[in-house]
């Protein structure tokens, strides 16, 4: 076990030296980094079905708490991914090594679908329907991880009130929100509601300003 | 190399992380003169008694007794000082040069200070000798290995660090200080 | 059945059932074992984790309640997970676990390897006669832990509840009911060595223990 677990650690951190110190070794934290060498960060991958049934399982959650009010499970998913994209984008920017902004919201679409669905879902949907303006465009997503296992419930309601992906429009607001882009965002349509295709608009509100220091007085 | 300091400031220009390092060595890097452009902007290193300066609520090793309160209004001052200048000059910065340009570094008669600007807007400030060399490297490493990895992705540290909440773990400050002495 | 029925007449409505993309985008239609290798980023797990434990804190007020809510969520999971590993076994060995060795081990091996991509690191029994019910399963390093930092005042807590949950519901489904506890032991003894080590603590009920001892006698 202790080899295997070295070897895992390998790619990441140095594993501990002969003669350690006195103090305790904490495997995690034996961070030897090589200092001149930008860090080609590589992505940690777990079991898909791990992923999926443990989103399933916050979805199932949420539709118990809340009496099944799927207007207000859409909601709570749509928070959720708020805060989860307000921490995702430091993991976009370190694993993609960005440190330029997107000059145009167009650019943004494309590293928003093409990068960041695809380190966190490894899936590329496509973008299309754009509007003139070019402040809103749609996702299609031909594949849906979160949707593997699932079929909503029978009850007259889900296919009509729930969008069970809804987390997803939430993150993508948190992460832009935090590059300074105000978006707004909803699925349209969703396969598991019985449409063709599960397709996401998203619109560009306004760019934010910089966060000023408080005046000294 | 020595390392004095570190900072770290979030979008909403709170100073969210600090801490000092006390020099190595017993001789500290004496004060800057008073004549320099940015005198408030000493080295935390060095304070003016010869007394080692400290992080709050550390005991004073001269044994001369060091008034806590004033201690971390003075470390609260520093903070905000450097984000102010760190701000000016990154705006300054960026009119010259375009908005993809950005500041790495500058020197003073005592210090150098360096600077690593995410594009969320998270900003990492170290302070270090005037021989040392550019350390944004490391501070683009502290980002991605230690502040993504301990703080971001950590359940149980909130997404937003009003008044450093969540940033003061246990894995993330083991981590900076073996990192950071590991250097030194 | 139903989804039969959806395509038959449009247009008029079923009072009843689900409505199905026309191009065949269902979970019928889906291999079952498509995702079975597939891989998804770490950090996509971490950040659903995180989210699932700070909805679950608002809602609580104590670190067992907290807990509690945790086993709670990976219970579902642990039922499913037993049906669906079953059911990719070769056609021989897919019964369920008959007895609390086979069980234990199926846990250990089976769901820890799709889980977490490598077995379990120890199994063990009670050495407590007063407590023959109880049997440890040993993680070194959960990965539902990877990124936990616990403050201080919270150091009761292990997040790894969740996978206790999951274990909770492999067990359950398989009619071993039990109860399933995690608890940090990474202080003691190897814990220098493994500050994350948990220990899933699994406490059959005495029906479980009952019919151990008949079958075992026949």
């Amino acid at each position: 076990m202790a080899a295997s677990k070295a070897s895992r650690l390998g790619e990441e951190y140095e594993t501990p030296k002969a003669a350690p110190p006195p103090a305790p070794v904490r495997p995690r934290l034996t961070l030897d980094f090589p200092r001149d060498r930008i860090w080609k960060t590589r992505i940690e991958k777990v079991n898909a079905e791990l992923v999926v049934l443990t989103y399933g399982t916050i979805v199932a959650q949420l539709c118990k708490d809340f009496d099944s009010d799927y207007v207000e499970v859409n909601k709570q998913l749509d928070k959720m991914g708020y805060n989860i994209g307000l921490r995702l984008i430091e993991d976009y920017l370190a694993k993609s090594n960005t440190m330029r902004r997107c000059s145009n919201f167009r650019e943004t679409a494309e590293m928003v679908a093409k990068v960041g669905f695809k380190i966190f879902l490894n899936i590329t949907p496509t973008i299309t329907n754009w509007t003139s303006d070019s402040k809103q465009f749609s996702l299609v997503f031909d594949e849906n991880p979160f949707a593997d296992f699932v079929e909503l419930p029978d009850d007259n309601r889900a296919q009509d009130e729930l969008w069970y992906s809804n987390i997803l429009c939430g993150v993508l607001r948190g992460a832009l929100e935090m590059v300074q882009m105000q978006v707004e965002a909803h699925f349209i349509s969703d396969v598991l509601r019985g449409n063709d295709t599960t397709e996401m608009r998203v619109s560009l509100i306004r760019y934010i300003d910089d966060e000023l220091p408080p005046e000294d007085d | 190399m020595v390392i004095y300091s570190f900072y770290i400031f979030d979008r909403h220009t709170e100073c969210i992380y600090s801490k000092i390092w006390l020099p190595p060595t017993p001789n500290p890097p004496p004060p800057p003169p008073p004549s320099t452009n940015t005198p408030t902007l000493a080295p935390p290193a060095a304070a003016h008694d010869g007394t080692a300066p400290l992080p709050p609520a550390a005991p004073s090793r001269t044994g001369t007794h060091v008034d806590r309160r004033s201690v971390s209004a003075k470390a609260g001052d520093d903070a905000k000082l450097i984000f102010g200048t760190v701000f000016s000059l990154r705006n300054m910065v960026r009119k010259l040069g375009g908005e993809d340009d950005a500041f790495i570094n500058y020197r003073t008669a005592q210090y150098k200070l360096h600077y690593y600007e995410t594009a969320s807007n998270l900003r990492f400030v170290m302070l270090t000798d005037t021989a040392t060399l550019s350390m944004r490297s490391v501070l683009h490493q502290i980002y991605i290995n230690l502040w993504v990895e301990f703080v971001v992705k950590n359940p149980l540290s909130p997404v937003e660090h009003k008044g450093g909440v969540g940033v003061k773990n246990e894995l993330f400050e083991l981590g900076l200080d073996q990192f950071v002495r590991g250097l030194m | 059945m139903s989804h039969l029925a959806a395509g038959k007449t449009a247009g008029a409505k079923e009072a009843a059932g689900l409505r199905y993309p026309s191009n065949g985008k269902t979970i019928y239609h889906r291999p079952l074992n498509r995702t079975k290798t597939a891989e998804l980023s770490q950090s996509s797990f971490a950040y659903l984790f995180s989210e699932m434990v700070t909805y679950a804190q608002r809602r609580v007020t104590g670190i067992q309640e907290l807990e509690k809510r945790l086993n709670l969520q990976g219970h579902p999971i642990g039922l499913k997970l037993l049906d669906l590993l079953l059911i990719r076994e070769p056609a021989r060995s897919q019964t369920r676990p008959l007895n609390i060795i086979s069980l234990l081990h199926f846990i250990k091996i089976n769901i820890w390897q799709h889980l977490f991509g490598r077995q379990a690191d120890r199994l063990e029994k009670s050495s407590n006669p007063d407590t023959p019910d109880e049997y440890m399963i040993v993680d070194n390093e959960p990965l539902v832990n990877a990124y936990v930092s616990v403050p201080r005042e919270m150091s009761q807590l292990n997040c790894a509840a969740f996978v206790a949950g999951i274990i909770e519901g492999v067990c359950d489904g398989a009619a071993f009911p039990a109860r399933v506890t995690a608890h940090s032991v990474g202080g003691k003894e190897e814990g220098e060595m493994w500050p994350g080590k948990t220990v899933f603590l699994v406490k059959f009920q005495p029906e479980v223990l009952e019919r151990e001892a008949l079958i075992g006698r026949a």
